[in-house]
């Protein structure tokens, strides 16, 4: 799936932005292989809405190169782009009702009527919109506008559909459906897909890879898996998934790791630091055990969650709030009572101090 | 008893209830002088036997002083109302997109002039236009022409000031919508391969296409009744039916010549509203 060796069916290259004196984008660097599904995950003011404008030719950059199917598409408008984009408020065309707004892109490409109407059809039909092709756009609830939006974009069969926060607007509920069904769809037609999101449940669940934006530049591109279990920045721990923080000093280093002096006791790592260097040393809630381990820290346990499959304990290490997830039912200690608590140096994580977030 | 009604019923009782005062207002101080003045209208001439008579309709209709006087006020209102289209519909743009204070100085300019009486503003452009005006003024001076020219008491000089009159009733209406315009649909047309003629034609256009009927409804409805704009600035030489009107009232004292041509006034005016919202309604479709 990894864009590197094949030519790349999206290729962004070194793609700068700025407005006025504030860069929004810094060289970015994207490669994507034909059929692959790509989440840009951050803050909002990370950058991931203009770099998407500037896939889709709505925000022209500053430098760089963006290539598409095989062609140089850095100066084409977007409308010889041929750019699917799913806006976050839809942007259907009120005048027009469910198959006209699907057949738009199809009848400015002159298709003869009888091929307009099959595609329009087939298109409906993939998010189970058939029914209502002759509804006004209005008269439809939010989660099918969303999907006549999609049948939008899908009907010219573009190169690329861009999504921009396509599913936000949705309730929980309905946007975990739509998810689901987007993921198998745009599998089904072999789409090659860019999704912008600022919720990384939904970053994990529908992408092959998710490049974690922060600052204008991508922090971290990667599989979702690696990207949990080995976050390149601290950014992008703390900004994917539960995690324990704690900021130290490295004391020691070598072959084997760092040694870290944090406030509430001293952490082995297996990243190596020059001794001195201020760092946030981390682990995952799910690695850490209520008893000695590799690594061993004490506190006092401050709450008790039970969720049913795991339970969440809450400890405060000398004014640090960590979490600890336990799996099954064992028995939990009552808050107040001290507690060692530990986790293996493999599954420790060490970054730079001035990456924090 | 109303609150065995089913729910519909009785709130549509209530709605009748709560709207009758307004209606009873509409019919006294609106349908009721509607009625009167058709009714004088059908008056019989001076020296034939009373009873209702057509004879002031066949007056109107069939002299080419009068029929000329229908027509320049359908004329004028035709070219007011193009001419402030074609300028308010991008100015409405214009407003719509500033930013904070232009956007709040750009309202101020065209609210402004609307508190100012239409004598006052018709008054200024005979100032503007006349021999010793501004305008010939500064032509003169720089050499562009050696005689005055003749603006005053010209169509152009007509057309020009019935324009900025009436310019903001072409305005608001459509930058109401053009306020309400989502610029995504334009975004969504161009990804969707429409180049920006095609995305204004397809898209801009039929969106906005309300706020252009209202406006159009207005400006053409207001104009072709127009009387202190013409009587100012073109005067006796281009009769109107706001004018003809006048004079049957005021002068020749024949009430119901001047009914009559109110009543064609009305029925044109009725007509282009009725026209442009069912221009609308098929837009919509």
């Amino acid at each position: 799936m990894e864009g590197g060796g094949m030519a790349a069916h999206l290729s962004v290259r070194g793609v700068s932005k700025r407005f006025g004196a504030t860069p929004v984008l810094t060289d970015i660097d994207l490669r994507m292989a034909r059929g692959e599904l790509v989440t840009l995950l951050g803050p909002s003011g990370c950058g991931k809405t203009t770099l998407l404008r500037v896939i889709a030719g709505l925000t022209q950059p500053d430098s760089g190169v963006l290539e598409l199917a095989g062609r140089d598409i850095t100066r084409l408008p977007p409308y010889r782009r041929n750019v699917g984009v799913v806006f976050q408020n839809y942007a259907l065309f009120p005048h027009l009702d469910v198959a006209g707004n699907v057949a738009f892109g199809l009848k400015l490409r002159k298709r003869p009527k009888a091929e307009i109407d099959a595609s329009v059809k087939r298109a409906l039909e993939l998010v189970h919109l058939g029914a209502l092709a002759d509804r006004p756009v209005r008269a439809l609830s939010g989660g099918q506008q969303q999907r006549v939006a999609l049948a939008r974009a899908i009907a010219v069969e573009p190169s690329v559909i861009l999504f921009d926060e396509a599913l936000s607007a949705l309730d929980r509920k309905l946007r975990e459906t739509m998810q689901g069904e987007l993921r198998r769809l745009l599998r089904q037609i072999g789409a090659t897909a860019v999704f912008v999101t600022h919720d990384q449940e939904e970053a994990l669940t529908m992408s092959d890879r998710v490049a974690v934006m922060h600052r204008g530049r991508i922090d971290q591109l990667a599989d979702p898996r690696t990207l949990y279990d080995r976050p390149a920045t601290a950014f992008a721990l703390s900004f994917v998934g539960q995690s324990l923080r704690l900021p130290g000093t490295v004391v020691d280093a070598d072959g084997d790791g760092s040694m870290v002096e944090t406030a509430v006791g001293q952490v082995r790592a297996p990243r190596r630091f020059l001794p001195g260097s201020p760092v946030i040393v981390a682990t995952r809630p799910e690695h850490v055990r209520l008893a000695e381990g590799e690594n061993t820290l004490h506190g006092t346990v401050t709450g008790v969650t039970f969720q049913g499959s795991r339970s969440v304990v809450e400890i405060d290490a000398g004014g640090a709030v960590l979490m600890a997830e336990l799996p099954g039912r064992q028995a939990l200690p009552d808050p107040g009572t001290p507690v060692s608590f530990g986790w293996p140096v493999a599954e420790t994580l060490l970054f730079p101090a001035e990456e924090a977030a | 008893m109303i609150a065995l009604l089913p729910p519909i019923d009785r709130d549509r009782r209530v709605a009748l209830l709560l709207s009758g005062p307004a209606g009873l207002i509409l019919l006294a101080l609106f349908a009721l002088p509607l009625g009167l003045l058709f009714a004088v209208s059908l008056q019989a001439p001076p020296g034939t036997p009373p009873g209702p008579s057509l004879a002031a309709y066949e007056r109107l209709l069939t002299t080419p002083h009068h029929l000329g006087a229908v027509w320049n006020s359908v004329k004028l209102s035709l070219a007011v109302t193009v001419l402030t289209l074609l300028v308010g519909y991008p100015a409405s743009f214009a407003i719509a997109r500033a930013k904070g204070r232009w956007r709040s100085l750009m309202l101020g300019c065209l609210f402004l002039p609307l508190s100012a009486s239409v004598i006052v503003k018709a008054f200024a452009w005979t100032i503007l236009l006349r021999s010793s005006g501004i305008v010939n003024t500064v032509l003169l001076g720089l050499g562009i022409v050696d005689a005055p020219v003749r603006m005053i008491f010209t169509e152009t000089a007509l057309i020009v000031g019935a324009v900025n009159v009436f310019l903001p009733f072409m305005i608001l209406p459509v930058y109401a919508v053009v306020a309400q315009l989502d610029p995504r649909l334009s975004e969504a047309a161009a990804t969707l391969g429409a180049n920006p003629a095609a995305g204004f034609l397809k898209v801009t256009l039929p969106v906005t296409m309300p706020g252009i009927v209202a406006g159009v409804a207005l400006v053409s409805a207001l104009s072709v009744s127009a009387y202190v704009v013409p009587t100012l600035l073109i005067g006796e030489r281009y009769p109107t039916l706001a004018s003809t009107i006048a004079k049957a009232y005021l002068l020749t004292r024949e009430p119901a010549f001047g009914a009559a041509a109110g009543v064609v006034l009305l029925v044109i005016a009725v007509a282009i509203v009725v026209l442009s919202s069912r221009l609308a309604r098929e837009g919509r479709a």
